[in-house]
C-alpha cells in the first residue's frame, strides 16, 4: 500500500517538474514567436539603435537596455557595500539580543511589495532628489536609489545567511591564534562564505534588473541615452509596463515582445550564474 | 571529595577554586576546580561526555568570552597573574596559549598562509623570516615532507590527519607556552591518531600541554598527569601511571574499569 502511495507521489512530483519545464519553454516560445516580426524588420539594429518612435514604426531598444544596465549598476554600487556591512553586523557583531529583531525587520522590509517602494519613491524621494541634484527629480539617479533601497534588505538577508554558514569552530580557531573580531571577519568569514555572498549579490542583481513597479513611477520612460543621471530615462521593464497598452500596430507589439525576450534572457543568465555559485558552495559544505 | 596530587615540577598554570557558568545555565558547569598543571608535561583530562572537560579547557584561553554572558569565578594563575582578571589582554593571552580543536580547522587559504596566519596577525611581514618560521613549524609538526611541494595549494585539499597536523603547525608557529588540545583525534583514523599522539609527546619539550580525551588509552599513552572529571568537578588528579593503576577515588576506579562511561 505504502509502495503504491510512494509511486503515486513520485510520479506526481515528476509530473509537476515536467509541467514547470513546459511552462518555461512555452513562455520562451511565445516571446520568440511574437518577436519574430521585429527581429526580421530590425535585425541587430534593434539592440544598437536608441531611436524609439512608435509614430514612425521605428524601434531601437538600446536606450531601454542601457537604462536597465545603468540603473541596475547604480543600484548595485549603492546597495552592495551597505548590504555587506549590514550582513557583517548581523552575523558577527550584533549582540545576540539584537540579531533576531533586526534580522526579522530586514526580512520584513524585503517582503514589502515593490509597487510600494515605487509610490514612496515618487511622492517622497523625487522631491528630495530634485532639491539636491536639480532636474525634475524623475530619472536614472532616482530609479537607481529606489532600486538600491528595494534590493538592499533581500541582499543583506541572503548575504547574512551565507556568512552564517561559517562554522564557529573555524572562527574560534582564528580567535585562538590571537585574531581580533575584524581579523576573523576579513580572513575567515568573508573568504569562507565568498561563493555564497557572490551568489546572494547576483540573485539581488537579478531582482534589480527585472524590477518593474519600483522604478516605473520614478524613471520617466524617455528613450534617450544620457549620461546626466538626473535626466528621465527608461529601462526594459519600465518600457513594457508603460507601453503595452498603447501598442497599436503589429510591429510595435512585436518590438515590445522582443524587449521582453531580451530581459528574460538576461535574467536567466544572471540566475544561472547565481545558481552555479550556490551549487559550488553547497558542494563544498 | 577529591584527591589532587601535588605537582613537583614548575607549574605552567594553577587553577584555584574555579567555577564556570554558561550564560544560558542556572547551575555552574564547573564547580570548585582546583588543579595544578605542570610545565613541559602533558596533562590529560578524562571523564564522561558532558562532565566539563571542554568547558575547563576553553576557560584557559578565555574562549568563552566570545559568547556573551558566561561567568568565571575563582583563579587561573599564569605567569604570576590571574588571567580571569578583567584587565587581561585576551589577544596576547591566546597567542601564548594555543588551542587545537576536535575537528581539523584549516582556514580557507593556502597551506603556507595557514601556518603564517598567527605570525602575520602579530605583524610579521618579512618574507624570509616568515618563510623560515613556517618551515620550522611544519617540520616540528612532522608534516613538512608531505607539503613542501605544495605550500601554495589550498589547505582544504589535505587529508584529515594532515589538516590536523597543519593546525598544530599553525598553533606552534607563534611559539606558545601552553597548548590546549580538545579531543584532537576524535575525527581521525587510527593511523593519523597515532601520528598525532607521537607528535604531542614530542612537543612537550617546548610547550606545556593539556589534552582532553574521551579515550582512556590515549590518556594513558601520552600523558604525565591525568585529571578525572565528573559532573563539573575534578574528582582526581594524579600521575598518569598511578591514577590508572591505583586510583584513590572510588569514582575514578569505577570510570577507568568501565563501570560507567
Ligand atoms: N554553550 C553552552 N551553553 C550552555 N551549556 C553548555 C554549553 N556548552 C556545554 N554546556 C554544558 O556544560 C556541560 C559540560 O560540557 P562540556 O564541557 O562540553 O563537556 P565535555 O567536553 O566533558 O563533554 C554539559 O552539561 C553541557 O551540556
Ligand atoms: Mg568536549
Amino acid at each position: 500500500m505504502t509502495h503504491i502511495i510512494d509511486k503515486i507521489f513520485a510520479n506526481a512530483t515528476r509530473l509537476i517538474a515536467i509541467i514547470v519545464l513546459l511552462i518555461t519553454a512555452w513562455i520562451f516560445t511565445v516571446l520568440f514567436q511574437e518577436s519574430l516580426l521585429s527581429m526580421q524588420t530590425f535585425g541587430l539594429d534593434f539592440v544598437t539603435e536608441s531611436k524609439w518612435a512608435p509614430n514612425l514604426e521605428k524601434f531601437g531598444a538600446f536606450a531601454a537596455i542601457m537604462g536597465s544596465v545603468i540603473s541596475t549598476f547604480l543600484a548595485m554600487v549603492l546597495a552592495v557595500p551597505i548590504a555587506i556591512g549590514v550582513a557583517i553586523f548581523l552575523s558577527e557583531i550584533a549582540h545576540a539580543k539584537l540579531k533576531a529583531p533586526v534580522g526579522v525587520s530586514i526580512e520584513l522590509l524585503a517582503a514589502i511589495p515593490s509597487v510600494i517602494y515605487g509610490m514612496w519613491g515618487l511622492f517622497y524621494f523625487v522631491p528630495i532628489i530634485r532639491d539636491i541634484f536639480g532636474g525634475i527629480g524623475i530619472g536614472m539617479l532616482t530609479a537607481g536609489i529606489v532600486l538600491a533601497i528595494m534590493i538592499l534588505p533581500f541582499m543583506a538577508a541572503v548575504t547574512r545567511d551565507a556568512m552564517n554558514t561559517t562554522p564557529d569552530i573555524l572562527k574560534e580557531s582564528a580567535y585562538a591564534l590571537g585574531g581580533t573580531k575584524w581579523d576573523v571577519i576579513k580572513d575567515i568569514v568573508i573568504p569562507y562564505s565568498k561563493a555564497g555572498i557572490i551568489g546572494a549579490l547576483i540573485l539581488a542583481l537579478g531582482r534589480a534588473i527585472g524590477e518593474t513597479m519600483a522604478v516605473t513611477f520614478v524613471m520617466g520612460n524617455v528613450h534617450k541615452v544620457s549620461f546626466d543621471l538626473t535626466q528621465p530615462a527608461t529601462s526594459i521593464p519600465v518600457t513594457l509596463a508603460n507601453e503595452f497598452t498603447e501598442a497599436d500596430t503589429k510591429l510595435y507589439f512585436s518590438s515590445l515582445f522582443e524587449l521582453a525576450l531580451i530581459l528574460l534572457v538576461i535574467s536567466f543568465t544572471i540566475i544561472s550564474i547565481a545558481k552555479f555559485y550556490f551549487l559550488r558552495r553547497t558542494r563544498r559544505a | 571529595m577529591s584527591t589532587i596530587c601535588s605537582v613537583t615540577e614548575e607549574k605552567a598554570l594553577e587553577i584555584n577554586k574555579f567555577d564556570f557558568t554558561y550564560a544560558s545555565a542556572d547551575e555552574p558547569s564547573l564547580k570548585q576546580v582546583t588543579m595544578p598543571i605542570a610545565k613541559n608535561s602533558i596533562t590529560a583530562l578524562i571523564g564522561p561526555s558532558g562532565c566539563g572537560k571542554s568547558t575547563l579547557l576553553r576557560s584557559i584561553n578565555r574562549m568563552h568570552d566570545l559568547y556573551p554572558g558566561n561567568k568565571y569565578e575563582g583563579e587561573i594563575m599564569y605567569n604570576g597573574r590571574n588571567i580571569l582578571d578583567e584587565k587581561e589582554d585576551l589577544i596576547s593571552l591566546r597567542v601564548n596559549i594555543g588551542m587545537i580543536f576536535q575537528k581539523p580547522t584549516a582556514f580557507p587559504m593556502s597551506i603556507y598562509d595557514n601556518v603564517a596566519y598567527g605570525l602575520r596577525l602579530q605583524g610579521m611581514r618579512n618574507k624570509t623570516e616568515l618563510g623560515d618560521r613556517v618551515e620550522k613549524a611544519l617540520k616540528d609538526a612532522a608534516i613538512w615532507k608531505e607539503v613542501r611541494d605544495r605550500l601554495k595549494h589550498d589547505a582544504n585539499g589535505l587529508s584529515g590527519g594532515q589538516q590536523q597536523r597543519l593546525c598544530i603547525a599553525r598553533a606552534i608557529a607563534v611559539e606558545p607556552e601552553i597548548l590546549l588540545f580538545d579531543e584532537p583525534t576524535s575525527a581521525l583514523d587510527p593511523i593519523s591518531t597515532q601520528g598525532i599522539e607521537e607528535l604531542v609527546t614530542e612537543l612537550k619539550d617546548k610547550v606545556s600541554i593539556v589534552i582532553v580525551t574521551h579515550n582512556m588509552q590515549q590518556a594513558a599513552r601520552v600523558s604525565d598527569y591525568t585529571g578525572f572529571m565528573y559532573l563539573g568537578e575534578l574528582i582526581e588528579l594524579g600521575k598518569t601511571e598511578e591514577l590508572f593503576v591505583t586510583p584513590k577515588e572510588r569514582l575514578t576506579e569505577e570510570y577507568i574499569t568501565g563501570k560507567f562511561g
